[in-house]
């Protein structure tokens, strides 16, 4: 799937989807997500007081793993362990978890990818080979819920939504939410998964 | 009889400016507000109509650029449903911008539940706060129907012009309450600044001038006792505290009367106390009130019929 390969807004009114479409540019481009969404649909009926948007995602980053981007090794006195770290985007994350794990005092960093640890040896490996450092569908999770709430018109806030295998379904109305507008958007969703489902 | 001011607005350097502001006194002008940015400098002022000349001639020695400034001496209130990001910083604060370079004052108002098609109201303090402006220009979406069925009980109540700004097209007369309407200025979630936008930004400008300038006819029919620019002068001399307020806009100019940025209890008397050399004191001309904003003071001044025996 190609980034933002469908992208449909349908309004009621259709001079008005353009400017929706051109809002919902907007915010897509602000929150860094036109690589993760693959194809997009939103049908508006104001009259209805109804937003409804359904995003298949682009298969996601597998989560991190400390193993995979640090060596480690004891130094040479053996008093520490010295983790190299490979993956510099990551160090904030992998000092915040090695600092929860081995406490602030036990954990320095002397040098910009160098991480050492006043720990034995095999406490550390055992701790690193099972430390997930940044996993990059949660934080998008995050960002999608961010997404649907600044797509939906103000004063929507009766919600709905779902995530499953990055097929995401938002439902938003200011009156009470109905059984026929989540089917109409899981009907909407097979139309965009189209050949592919 | 009063010599007739054009309201116009100098930008230039902050060097030697104080020659346009020496002028201007010379001629009988007043300054309404000036706003130093660093080595620049925005004046916004009145001048006699017959000597606009020798101030324009001034301004390019100095190598500004004087502008006229339509909406000077009006305070426009922005109202947007209300203050979250579906409406601010775009599009209701590039509305308030743009209208400031007409040389207006605004004020941002959010309604605190302004939002949505059925839930969407405004409250008795909002209306009032609103009131107290010579022009309200309501900032909507997209949405043709929410524009024309939902959003206009948002007007009841308000009695000065309603501007209505919305993105589609629209015939002023298709929504009620509304005095005029500008499309093309909807809800957008990026600074506008591509043509069409600044276009229809453009003719709101054009638009809330018309809507002053009428209200200006209306007032010149049956005068105001006092011209607003000439109290803010006396303001400045009779309580000199207002010199040390720090907003931009200490004494906010209306088109009938001002808003005067210090506590109402404390300095109510001294305003009203201002004397004019015809002999007559403010409080014998304006109504002084407690202003909905802050604790400020706010003076509608009378119509010379309401005022014959002074």
């Amino acid at each position: 799937m190609e980034p933002l390969e469908i992208f449909t807004v349908e309004t009621t009114e259709p001079s008005e989807a353009a400017s929706y479409e051109s809002i919902l540019k907007d915010i897509i481009s602000e929150l860094a997500f036109s690589r993760t969404i693959g194809r997009i649909k939103v049908r508006i009926r104001p009259e209805d007081s109804l937003f409804m948007m359904v995003i298949l995602l682009r298969r996601g980053l597998p989560p991190i793993k400390a193993g995979e981007i640090s060596d480690t090794e004891f130094d040479r006195e053996h008093a520490k362990v010295v983790i190299t770290v490979r993956d510099e985007k990551t160090i904030p994350q992998f000092l915040d978890r090695l600092w929860e794990q081995f406490g602030r005092q036990n954990v320095i960093q002397p040098e910009r990818n160098i991480i050492e640890v006043a720990a034995d040896l095999e406490t550390v490996d055992k701790f690193i080979a099972e430390l997930i450092v940044d996993d990059p569908e949660k934080t998008i999770r995050g960002r999608l819920a961010d997404m649907a709430i600044r797509a939906t018109p103000e004063g929507f806030r009766i919600r709905y939504h779902s995530l499953d295998s990055g097929k995401f379904v938002f439902v938003a109305s200011e009156d009470t939410m109905q059984q026929d507008w989540i089917d109409e958007a899981n009907v909407m969703l097979k139309e965009l998964e189209g050949d592919d489902s | 009889m009063a010599a007739v001011l054009e309201p116009y607005i100098y930008e230039g350097g902050i060097h030697k400016h104080s020659l346009i502001l020496e002028l201007l006194e010379d001629l009988g002008g007043y300054l309404v507000q000036k706003t130093p940015a660093s080595t620049e400098v925005t004046l916004v002022m009145l001048i006699p109509k017959k000597d606009v000349h020798l101030v324009e001639d001034l301004c390019k020695k100095l190598l500004g650029k004087l502008t006229p400034a339509p909406l000077t001496g009006t305070e426009v209130a922005v109202v947007s449903p209300t203050l979250a990001s579906h409406h601010l910083p775009h599009s209701a604060c590039d509305i308030a911008e743009y209208i400031r370079r007409g040389g207006a004052n605004t004020n941002m108002i959010g309604l605190a539940r302004g939002m949505g098609r059925r839930v969407a109201l405004s409250a008795d303090y909002e209306r009032r706060l609103i009131n107290e402006h010579d022009v309200a220009v309501f900032s909507f979406g997209t949405f043709k129907d929410c524009i024309i069925n939902k959003k206009p009980k948002l007007f009841e109540g308000i009695e000065i012009p309603i501007v209505v700004t919305g993105g589609p097209d629209i015939r002023t007369e298709e929504i009620s309450g509304a005095d005029i309407y500008v499309g093309g200025i909807g809800r957008v979630a990026h600074r506008m600044r591509k043509g069409p936008e600044l276009d229809a930004m453009d003719v709101l400008n054009e638009k809330v001038g018309e809507i002053v300038n009428l209200k200006r006819e209306n007032i010149a029919k049956d005068p105001l006792a006092v011209l607003p620019a000439r109290l803010m002068k006396e303001v400045q001399e009779q309580v000199p505290d207002i010199l040390n307020v720090l907003t931009p806009a200490p004494i906010t100019l209306q088109l009938d009367g001002m808003r005067v940025k210090l506590p109402y209890d404390r300095y109510h008397e001294a305003v009203g106390n201002i004397v004019f050399d015809e002999g007559f004191i403010l409080s014998d001309v304006a109504n002084i009130l407690p202003s909905k904003m802050k604790d400020y003071i706010l003076v509608k001044i009378k119509r010379r019929s309401e005022v014959a025996n002074i």
